[in-house]
C-alpha cells in the first residue's frame, strides 16, 4: 500500500511538489525556531555550564546569573570550611560601561574571577592566558564582543568606568545572552571597579563537593548553615537561569507561538492535499472496498501518503537546516541542531502529517456505493 | 452443492427525504456456477441497485441474500469486507482504474488485496492481461489506453482473484458497438472457462445474444426471464 501511495504522489507531481514545499517550509521553520531558541537557552547559562564545581551560592531570591545581588564575602569562608566541600571560589558578575574608541559607551557584563584557579574565567582562549589578568588593571574580552566593541587587540587599552584597563587576552565562546559583551577581569579588580559591589562583598560563591560526598547532601548542609543566601546545584542554577530567560521574559512564548503556527500551517497544507487526493480517488478507493478491501487497508494508502510527505519533507528540511547553521553562526547566533532536537522535530513532523490525514478517514468510511457506478 | 447466489423476496426502498422510492421489490433469484446472466431493463428499473445488493455493498431493506448457502443480509458492516473479498468481483461502466498505476499494477493491487503474494501475483497479472489481449500494454497507464482496452483491464482485474461471482454494471456503456461486443465476448468466455457466476446489468439490447439467460426488470421487479435453448 506504501507503493500505491508513492505512485499516487508521483503521478500528480506538481501538487506533490507544492505540498512537499509546504512541509519543508513548516518543518524548516520549526527547526530554526527550536534551534535558535535552544541556542539562546544554552547561551544564557554558558558561564555556569563551563565553570567547574557543582554548587552555586547566590544572593537570596536571585533569579538568574546576570542580575544577582552582592552578599557578604565572609560567607565564602563558611562555605570553604563546611564538611564535604573540596574547594570554593568567589565570583563577581556585574554590569559596567566601556568607552568606545570613537566615543560613546557600550554596556558590558563584567566577570571577576580568581586568576589563580581560573574558576568562572574563560574556558577557551584565542590569545593570551587566563592568568594574565592577575594583579593589575587587566581585562580579557571575548571575540564575540568585537561586533559591539570594534576590533580589539591584545595590548591595547580601554576605559571601563573610570579605569584604564589593558587587554591581555581574547577568549572564545563566552557569548553573552544579554548581548552586552562579556569582559573578564580579576576578582579583586571587579570588586573595586564597580563601586556598588562594595569592598567586602561577592556576587557568587562556587564550590566543589569533596570526593565521597553527594552534591545534594552538601547543598542541604550549606542551606542550613548559611543565612541570607540561596544554594543551588550547578544544574539547578543553570536551569533557573534558562527558565528565567525563556519563561519570565516571554522570549520562549514567542518562539513557541511561531512553532505552533508553523505546525498548523504544515498540517493544513498536508491535510488539504491528502483530502483533495482522497476525493479525487474516491471511486478507485470505493472500488477496492467493493472488491473486499477493508477501510483499514485504504487508510494504509492514505496514511502512507502522509508518511511519505512527512519523511521527505523532514529530510529536506534537516539538510537545509544543517547547511544553514553555518549562516546562523556567521551572524553570531547559536542554533542548536542535535540528536534529540532532530528526533523531536521528526516526531512533530509525523504528528503534523499523520493527524492531517485523519480528515480523510470519514470520507473513506462513508463512500456512497452509488458513485462507483457512475460512468 | 449450494448455489452462488440465492435471493428471496429481496427489497430495497430508498428514503429520499419524505419520499420513498422502491428500487427493487421482491426479487427472487437463483444463479448457478458458470452461468452468465444478463440483467436487462430500462434506466431506473433497479438494475444497479440489485447488483449493489448482490455485491454486498448495499444492504437490502428486507429479504434474504445467500452466497453459497450463507445468509449475508444480516451480517455486520465489519464482516462484509471479508465476504466481498471471498466471493465478489466488480466491473464498472467507468472502469475505475487507478490513474497513477500501470495496467499491471492495477491488476496486482487487487491480487494482493485478495491475498495473492509477490511473484505469484506478478505472474498471474501478466497471464490475465495476456488473456485479455493486453500483453503489449502491461506497463501503460490507463490514460494511454482506449475505452475498450481499459474495460479489458477491468475484466482481467475482475478475474484476477478467485472470486466466484462477477458483477458488471453497464460494462459496455462507454464503449462503441464493436469494442463493447469484444469485451463482452471476452468476459463471457473467460468466465465460463472458470465456472464463474456472472451478472451483467445493461440496457444495451445489442448484446442480448451473448447471454444464456436474461432477466428483465421493470420498476424494481423481475418481470420476465428468457433462456436460450441449448
Ligand atoms: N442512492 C439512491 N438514493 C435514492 N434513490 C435512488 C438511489 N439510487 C437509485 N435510486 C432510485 O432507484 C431507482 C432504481 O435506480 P437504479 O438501480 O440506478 O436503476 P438502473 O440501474 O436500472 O438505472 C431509480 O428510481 C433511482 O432514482
Ligand atoms: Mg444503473
Amino acid at each position: 500500500m506504501f507503493y500505491v501511495a508513492l505512485r499516487i504522489l508521483l503521478y500528480d507531481k506538481i501538487r506533490s511538489f507544492i505540498t512537499l514545499l509546504g512541509v519543508v517550509f513548516a518543518v524548516g521553520l520549526i527547526f530554526a525556531q527550536l534551534g535558535i531558541f535552544l541556542g539562546l537557552m544554552e547561551t544564557s547559562s554558558v558561564i555556569i555550564d563551563h565553570t567547574p564545581g557543582d554548587i552555586w551560592v547566590t544572593s537570596k531570591n536571585s533569579k538568574n546569573f546576570d542580575f544577582s545581588q552582592p552578599f557578604p564575602e565572609y560567607l565564602y569562608h563558611h562555605v570553604r570550611s563546611e564538611d564535604g566541600v573540596q574547594w570554593a571560589e568567589k565570583l563577581i558578575v556585574t554590569w559596567a560601561l566601556i568607552k568606545q574608541k570613537e566615543g560613546g559607551t557600550e554596556q558590558i557584563e563584567i566577570v571577576g574571577y580568581n586568576p589563580d584557579s581560573g574558576v568562572g574565567g574563560p574556558w577557551e582562549m584565542k590569545a593570551g592566558d587566563i592568568r594574565n589578568v592577575k594583579n593589575g588593571n587587566f581585562a580579557i574580552v571575548d571575540e564575540s564582543a568585537m561586533r559591539r566593541l570594534g576590533n580589539i587587540r591584545v595590548g591595547e587599552y580601554r576605559d571601563i568606568l573610570f579605569r584604564r584597563l589593558q587587554i591581555v587576552g581574547i577568549s572564545r565562546g563566552a557569548k553573552s545572552f544579554t548581548t552586552a559583551p562579556l569582559v573578564f577581569t580579576s576578582y579583586k579588580l571587579a570588586q573595586g571597579l564597580v563601586g556598588w559591589i562594595g569592598p567586602d562583598n561577592t556576587v557568587f560563591v562556587v564550590a566543589k563537593a569533596a570526593p565521597g560526598y553527594s552534591v545534594a547532601t552538601v547543598v542541604e548542609r550549606l542551606k542550613k548553615r548559611l543565612k541570607g543566601v540561596d544554594v543551588y546545584t550547578k544544574e539547578a542554577f543553570s536551569m533557573k537561569t534558562r527558565l528565567y530567560w525563556a519563561v519570565e521574559t516571554g522570549v520562549g512564548f514567542s518562539f513557541m507561538l511561531t512553532i505552533l503556527i508553523s505546525f498548523f500551517v504544515g498540517m493544513l497544507i498536508v491535510g488539504q492535499t491528502i483530502y483533495n487526493s482522497t476525493v479525487e480517488h474516491i471511486k478507485e478507493f470505493g472500488t477496492l472496498k467493493a472488491l473486499g478491501a477493508s477501510n483499514f487497508e485504504i487508510y494504509k494508502i492514505i496514511f502512507s501518503q502522509a508518511l511519505i510527505n512527512a519523511l521527505a519533507g523532514y529530510l529536506l528540511s534537516l539538510i537545509i537546516t544543517i547547511l544553514s547553521v553555518k549562516i546562523y553562526e556567521s551572524t553570531d547566533m547559536v542554533m542548536v541542531v542535535k540528536g534529540w532536537v532532530n528526533l523531536l522535530v521528526l516526531g512533530l513532523t509525523l504528528l503534523m502529517c499523520v493527524s492531517a490525514a485523519f480528515v480523510s478517514i470519514r470520507k473513506i468510511k462513508k463512500i456512497d456505493p452509488a458513485i462507483l457506478f457512475r460512468g | 452443492m449450494d448455489k452462488p447466489i440465492v435471493t428471496r423476496n429481496l427489497c430495497k426502498i430508498y428514503q429520499e427525504g419524505r419520499v420513498e422510492v422502491t428500487a427493487v421489490s421482491s426479487a427472487d433469484l437463483t444463479l448457478g456456477e458458470g452461468e452468465v446472466v444478463g440483467l436487462f431493463g430500462p434506466s431506473g428499473s433497479g438494475k444497479t441497485t440489485l447488483l449493489s445488493i448482490l455485491g454486498c455493498i448495499l444492504r437490502p431493506t428486507s429479504g434474504s441474500l445467500m452466497l453459497y448457502g450463507k445468509e449475508v443480509s444480516d451480517m455486520s458492516e465489519a464482516d462484509l469486507p471479508f465476504i466481498r473479498k471471498k466471493y465478489i468481483s466488480f466491473i464498472f461502466q467507468g472502469f475505475n482504474l487507478f490513474p497513477a498505476l500501470t495496467v499491471h499494477e492495477n491488476v496486482m493491487l487487487v491480487l494482493k488485496l485478495k491475498g495473492v503474494k509477490g511473484e505469484v501475483a506478478e505472474r498471474r497479472a501478466t497471464e490475465l492481461l495476456t488473456e485479455v489481449g493486453l500483453e503489449e500494454r502491461i506497463d501503460f497507464l490507463p490514460r494511454d489506453l482506449s475505452g475498450g482496452q481499459k474495460q479489458r483491464v477491468a475484466v482481467a482485474r475482475a478475474l484476477a482473484a478467485d472470486a466466484p461471482v462477477i458483477l458488471a454494471d453497464e460494462p459496455t456503456g462507454n464503449l462503441d458497438f464493436s469494442n463493447g461486443r469484444k469485451v463482452m465476448e471476452l468476459l463471457k468466455n473467460l468466465a465460463a472457462e472458470r465456472k464463474r457466476c456472472v451478472v451483467v446489468a445493461t440496457h444495451d439490447n445489442r448484446i442480448e445474444d451473448i447471454f444464456d439467460r436474461i432477466l428483465f426488470m421493470e420498476d424494481g421487479k423481475i418481470v420476465r426471464e428468457k433462456r436460450r435453448s441449448p
